[in-house]
């Protein structure tokens, strides 16, 4: 699991970057060709959903992608799901 | 039977199954008849709604569900549906829509008759249309053309209007019910067609919801998906043409008329109650030379129709408002179109439209 | 997942940088897709404004109606076809405003459709002007003095007229709102879910929550649970100024209209 930010839909409202507890998302600071300051994913080891979802079997958390009022934030698949090989820090 | 619950009747014979409405005078009869009766009819439902506005709002709803749905109403309640009508006109939805004209403007008359809907029919909501407008003279028309008017609803996927007055609504007469009434049901979406792609006669195919075809529908100016396009001209353009094109090109295909005398030379052209009076002086009266040609569809107006008459000196035109349809002629002839107007209620009386026929030079 | 549930093709959508329509539309179809609802037989409803555009972004059949009137296209729908699931987008100028008598009509038939008003206190599509929500004191371009007739509280007049079930929340709280979406999709009858959103072009600019962030902070700081506000005033006291409460405001079973026939 991890997180991706659909630039061709981000508007740059930033609102990511105010709701994630887990501070993930820092805003841009260079425009993209359509002169949006699309955030930054600067550290998303952090997110609770792309660690732990298969150790809880649900969704954790979320709201960024929730809030995210284009669209524009979700999860995609990285590799199998081996739920085995979850890394767990603490 | 009276007028109006045959048009009820009529409704129920063609299969309605949704009536939203809201009391009116001289309309009511209709909606409490549908009460009555709908209960009774399994999946059937009827609704008093709030207002004219709801009750065409959720007739439109309704008929995107696949049911055939209609209301009825008189001219204050009328003028409050129009918006809605652009709508129903915009996104193509069958639905039917009686109108028991009373005396206006405002709220005028309410137990008299009037014929002075009959232009707002056609242009009362903004923007460039067309609908289907019927006009009964009896009892047994109202039941006939109401249930027509749903086929032609679903056969052209447009509001179709039965522009009834008070006389008609009110009039009670015996009449024949028969045992089925023709059922034309809209023409289906083919499978993979995108939903507002026009068929060779620039009606689309119709998809009921809820049959997962996800049909967006929108009053903004739209492309064939269904989507919104609202800044293209030539999509606006396109759309709109196609939208009147479909009904105006079909129109002498879906002309409902009597002629009576082709060789008059005095032409009355007449539909609703006028229709009885005239029939009194050109049939009974037998007044020489006259003859008459009795419209049941309004609109789209079949003006091919004026041409059948070779020998017409002038075309008289008695209607129960200040010559609206009267003006409607005088674009499509070359012969004097003389209005005969009454406003009031009362019906023309026999007398006054032979002085008419004498005043345009006729029975020397 | 809820892109399935999106017309892909037609995103990005219209709505401004930081809108919180766009947040609502996520925390609604998140509901509906809880519900396991059929998408074939779920229908999306709208009036005009900005909410309403919603509809047009979900892959459903939907009804993007006239002015205020959503509500009674959705009354026709659910009445003709009760199997089908009902759900209006709606805004505060279409609902309040324009919309009204038909609002209060469907709360009193108590009909069974969920209705979502995206409240953001301002008519945002034609630039900003007032509606019946805006709060006493705030400029919009019809109200540039400061605006000064008494706005409506869409929760309480939907709890007065009958609906079954009324609840308010912001563009701030998504699961909650979410959880509270679901809730009113799957209670029978009327379900009125008022969600307090932000504006930052036409609203916030002329009340200084010029960033979508502001009003959000706004949002989250003067929300008051309702529960958690019964429990500690003293009774009678007043809500501190520019407070309003959120949560689930009432939860009945009044008798309905349009649910299918038990066969």
């Amino acid at each position: 699991m991890k997180l991706e930010i659909d630039e061709s839909r981000c508007k740059g409202c930033n609102l990511c970057t105010m709701v994630c507890p887990y501070k993930i998302y820092r805003p841009g600071s260079r425009p993209n060709r359509r002169g949006i300051y699309v955030p930054d994913l600067d550290q998303p080891e952090r997110c609770p959903n792309c660690r732990l979802q298969g150790l809880y079997g649900r969704r954790l958390c979320g709201v960024c992608a929730l809030i995210c009022p284009d669209q524009a934030i979700r999860w995609v698949p990285e590799k199998p799901f081996e739920p085995m090989k979850v890394v767990i820090e603490y | 039977m009276q007028g109006n619950i045959a048009s009820a009747e009529g409704a129920l014979a063609a299969g309605c199954t949704f009536f939203g409405g809201y009391p009116i005078t001289p309309s009511t009869e209709v909606a409490e008849h549908m009460a009555t009766r709908m209960p009774k009819i399994k999946g059937a439902c009827f609704i008093q709604m709030e207002d004219e506005i709801a009750s065409i709002a959720a007739v439109i709803g309704a008929a995107w569900t696949g049911a055939r749905s209609m209301t009825a109403t008189s001219g204050p309640g009328f003028s409050l549906m129009m918006e809605n009508i652009g709508y129903a006109v915009m996104t193509e939805t069958p639905c039917v829509i009686v109108n028991i004209q009373r005396g206006g403007p405002s709220t005028g008359q309410p137990t008299m008759a009037a014929q002075g809907d009959i232009m707002q029919v056609k242009f009362g909501s903004h923007g460039d249309y067309s609908i289907i407008a019927l006009a009964p003279s009896s009892v047994q028309e109202c039941f006939d053309l109401t249930a027509k008017a749903f086929n032609l609803a679903d056969r052209f996927r447009t509001p179709v209007f039965l522009m009834a007055d008070e006389v008609i609504g009110h009039m009670r007469e015996k009449i024949e019910i028969p045992d089925s009434v023709e059922i034309v049901r809209p023409k289906p979406l083919p499978e993979g067609a995108l939903p507002f792609a026009p068929g060779p006669d620039g009606v689309s195919g119709f998809a009921a919801f809820g049959t997962g075809r996800h049909i967006p529908v929108t009053g903004l100016t739209h492309d064939e998906r269904g989507y919104p396009d609202t800044t293209n001209p030539a999509r606006h353009e396109s759309l709109v043409r196609r939208l009147v094109s479909k009904i105006e090109d079909a129109r002498h295909d879906i002309a409902d008329y009597s002629i009576v005398n082709e060789e008059a030379e005095y032409v009355f052209v007449c539909y609703g109650a006028p229709v009885r009076t005239v029939r009194e002086v050109v049939e009974r009266l037998r007044l020489p030379d006259t003859g008459y040609l009795q419209l049941r569809t309004v609109w789209p107006f079949p003006e091919g129709l004026l041409s059948r008459f070779p020998k017409v000196k002038a075309f008289i035109v008695p209607e129960m408002n200040l010559g609206m349809m009267a003006r409607e002629i005088e674009r499509h002839v070359s012969v004097p179109v003389i209005p005969v107007s009454k406003i009031g209620g009362d019906l023309h009386t026999p007398e006054e439209l032979v002085e008419a026929v004498k005043a345009a030079g006729g029975l020397l | 997942m809820r892109d399935d549930w999106l017309r892909e093709d037609r995103l990005p959508h219209i709505y401004c940088a930081g809108c919180g329509n766009g947040t609502i539309m996520n925390c609604v179809l998140e509901a509906v897709e809880k519900t396991g609802w059929d998408q074939k037989k779920t229908i999306f409803i709208s009036g005009i404004g900005c909410s309403s555009r919603a509809p047009g972004y979900i892959l459903t059949d939907s009804l993007h109606t006239t002015h205020g009137r959503a509500i009674a296209f959705a009354t026709g729908v659910k009445m003709a076809n009760p199997s089908l699931h009902v759900v209006v987008f709606t805004g505060d100028g279409d609902l309040a405003a324009i919309g009204g008598n038909h609002f209060i009509h469907a709360c009193r038939r108590n009909i069974d459709i969920t209705v979502v008003c995206m409240n953001n206190h301002i008519y945002g599509m034609t630039g900003g002007q007032g509606s019946p929500t805006t709060p006493i004191g705030k400029t919009s371009t019809t109200t540039p003095y400061g605006a000064d007739e008494a706005p409506f509280d869409l929760a309480e007049l939907a709890m007065a007229a009958g609906a079954n079930y009324v609840a308010r929340w912001t563009s701030f709280h998504v699961k909650q709102l979410t959880d509270s979406v679901l809730t009113g999709l799957n209670t029978p009858g009327f379900s009125l879910i008022e969600v307090r959103c932000q504006c930052p072009t036409s609203y916030g600019r002329r009340n200084k929550y010029r960033e979508p962030v502001d009003y959000m902070t706004y949002l989250k700081s003067h929300a008051v649970l309702k529960e958690k506000w019964e429990r500690s005033a003293a009774p009678g006291t007043e809500l501190p100024v520019d407070s309003f409460l959120v949560g689930e405001f009432v939860r009945r079973q009044r008798p309905v209209m349009g649910v299918p026939d038990e066969a």
